[in-house]
């Protein structure tokens, strides 16, 4: 009787637990997950959609050369490019989705999610925000992007010295890339032989400029620099034009899309992104720039490079953690980067510094006939 | 001469605003309804302009596809979404939930179709020259200032002279006693809803032309008209098409006395100052207690 019992709890015992075990068991082949916190819709929604494409991308070659050992999932986040909007989206895919690895963009978000991810100590990659401030936001907050102060340092000597542009008035955004690319300006433009003639704040959700272009036409600047992104910026390029404002517009890597380089006003716009060289490039360059074409029929920009470059990065720090049977989590993956320092990606080989932040040379490219052409 | 410029930006900007007030005001003093997906249609009709422009359309059926677009979207949602939550007892709250899921869902839809960059028309239409010392002015500043002009003289006819607008304008007073009389409330409604969202065609198309479009401009829109409405006084169509008009001058103008950042702060510091100063617009008829 007594074994009889015995036997039978056991049984049930077993029985009750047989879930659990599954799940156990099943953990080894959980996907790691990869989190996007981008605009995904709104008047920002084109990067979002320039970003995710990317890390598409790059997923497809992880899958495609079994690079891991668990598979990839990709779990997106729409912010709205609002630092609230952000912050929720951080807090959801560090507690419920267990995200291993979170890419992000646009200044204010990443400023915004960048204590979640540090108390979480989850591993944060910005791939298009240029705010200056976002190198050392945290041990666990990466750039794959030269940040705006180095665009700014390749940009000035040359439209002051080459172009005897000297004269330069701002329409900035009013948040903190904007404010920051003020801050630059002010000092590193009189630095350059130059002078800020003008500096024009708006709001993110501005839409009328004509008033804005009257009143930069009275500081008779030799140039124009706008630090906007998204929609807002066509706006800007358009309404300047269209309303009397003829001379040189210059601007930062957020220029690089698509519905810029479309906008026929955008003509002789000057703007700084990283070096690529698609066709003569490495291996994994040239592989890039084939798939891509091939998967989303259009040519790559500097985002789906950055982007690709990000989730990439996650595939050869997790390589690396798991031959040594290590967990891939954000104090791991910091410590491969550091132990790593330099990675074949797109564009060449990528240098990272203490702070996590990769090193890239940059060129200046001017619009001619809606297509970017480098000029130097 | 800062001060002409801006005064003529704002003669511009402030006709769009109010040709969109506008409909907004007529379909919301006529039905009580607050159409908070006015500018899904505002949306969607420049959208359809531009697509039509990029297909080499001639302007006027670019602009006659807008326009239709417009209304079609105006009566499909009253009909569609407003109607059936109305005859369910729906709360006013009820139905402004659903009209900004229907907004919400215009924006996406746009965005998956059209792309979710900037779009416009490329016309030398809005290219300003100088006409005088330091004034530049486009051609498109008189389309905007006269068809705003022609729609309200025509629309003034129809709501005093026509026994339809009449009908409109009773709607709004006393809708029990045009029951009474036989007349439909429903069919009012739609026209109250095809009139209102044709009106924001033309705003559409030369906003178009002149600043461009993205998938998120109708929430942007429809703040100006619900401040144009309340500045205006509620239910006065004359009053929001002036608030519409005088915000689009204010916005402008504001800037040769302050910094650009505050340009569209002024909008709203005139939306307070009425609501404090006189709650019931400039049009309102004042309600005792």
């Amino acid at each position: 009787m007594t074994g009889f019992t015995t036997g039978r709890r056991a049984l049930l015992g077993g029985l009750a637990a047989t879930p659990f075990l599954r799940e156990a068991s099943a953990q080894g082949n959980q996907p790691y997950v990869l989190g996007t916190l981008f605009p995904m819709s709104g008047p920002n929604a084109e990067y979002g959609t320039a970003f995710t494409a990317g890390i598409q991308l790059a997923m497809q070659h992880i899958a495609a050369d079994n690079m891991l050992r668990r598979p990839l999932r990709l779990q997106a986040e729409d912010t709205q490019a609002l630092p609230q909007q952000g912050v929720i989206g951080m807090t959801k895919l560090v507690n419920v989705d267990r995200a291993n690895y979170v890419m992000v963009g646009f200044t204010a978000v990443s400023k915004a999610v960048a204590p979640v991810g540090d108390r979480a100590k989850t591993v944060m990659v910005n791939g298009g925000a240029v705010g200056p401030d976002l190198a050392g936001l945290s041990p666990f907050f990466w750039n794959v992007i030269p940040l705006a102060h180095l665009e700014t340092q390749a940009l000035l000597p040359f439209l002051v010295r080459q172009r005897n542009l000297k004269r330069i008035a701002l329409v900035y955004v009013d948040d903190p890339l904007g404010d920051a690319i003020l801050g630059i300006l002010r000092t590193a433009l009189p630095a350059a032989g130059g002078e800020l003639a003008g500096q024009f704040s708006i709001p993110r959700t501005a839409q009328q400029f004509a008033p804005v272009a009257a009143r930069i036409r009275q500081t008779r600047p030799d140039a124009v620099y706008i630090a906007s992104f998204g929609a807002q910026q066509s706006q800007i390029i358009k309404q300047l034009r269209d309303n009397g404002v003829s001379q040189p517009l210059v601007s930062y890597s957020a220029m690089n899309i698509d519905s810029v380089r479309a906008t026929a006003e955008a003509e002789g716009l000057i703007f700084t992104t990283q070096v690529t060289d698609f066709a003569g490039g490495d291996a994994v360059t040239r592989r890039f720039a084939t798939d891509f074409r091939a998967r989303f029929n259009s040519d790559p920009g500097t985002y789906q490079v950055n982007y690709y470059n990000a989730a990439r990065l996650f595939g050869l720090l997790a390589q690396s953690l798991e031959r040594e049977n290590a967990e891939v989590n954000g104090e791991n993956l910091r410590r491969a980067l550091l132990a790593g320092r330099e990675f074949d990606l797109v564009g060449g080989k990528g240098r990272f510094d203490d702070q996590g932040n990769m090193s890239a040379e940059l060129q200046i490219n001017e619009i001619r006939g809606g297509r970017s052409v480098k000029i130097g | 001469m800062l001060f002409v410029q801006l005064l003529l930006q704002g003669l511009q900007v402030g006709a769009i605003y109010a040709l969109t007030a506008a409909g907004f005001a007529l379909i919301f003093g006529a039905t009580r309804i607050f159409h908070f997906a006015h500018g899904s249609s505002f949306a969607l009709a420049g959208y359809v302009f531009i697509f039509a422009m990029q297909a080499g359309w001639p302007w006027w059926m670019g602009g006659l596809a807008a326009t239709l677009t417009a209304t079609l979207f105006g009566i499909g949602v009253f009909w569609f979404v407003y109607r059936p939550i109305q005859r369910h007892e729906g709360s006013f709250f009820t139905v402004f939930v659903a009209a900004f899921g229907v907004g919400i869902v215009v924006q996406n839809l746009i965005g998956m179709t059209a792309g979710r960059g900037f779009a416009s028309v490329d016309t030398p239409l809005s290219r300003a020259v100088e006409v005088l010392p330091d004034v530049f002015l486009a051609q498109v500043f008189w389309v905007a200032v006269g068809v705003a002009a022609i729609l309200f003289a025509a629309l003034t006819l129809f709501l005093t002279r026509h026994n339809a607008g009449v009908a409109l304008r009773a709607l709004h007073q006393n809708p029990d006693l045009l029951r009474a009389y036989g007349l439909s409330s429903t069919r009012l409604s739609l026209l109250a809803f095809a009139l209102g969202s044709a009106l924001a065609a033309p705003a559409a198309m030369v906003t178009a032309m002149t600043s461009g479009m993205n998938e998120a401009i109708g929430h942007q829109v429809m703040l100006i008209s619900m401040a144009a409405t309340i500045v205006g006084g509620v239910g006065s169509l004359r009053g929001a098409a002036l608030a519409g008009l005088m915000l689009g001058v204010a916005e402008s103008v504001a800037l040769n006395f302050v910094d650009t950042q505050w340009a569209e702060a002024v909008s709203f510091l005139v939306l307070f100052a009425f609501i404090i100063f006189r709650p019931s617009g400039i049009f309102g008829i004042a309600q005792a207690r």
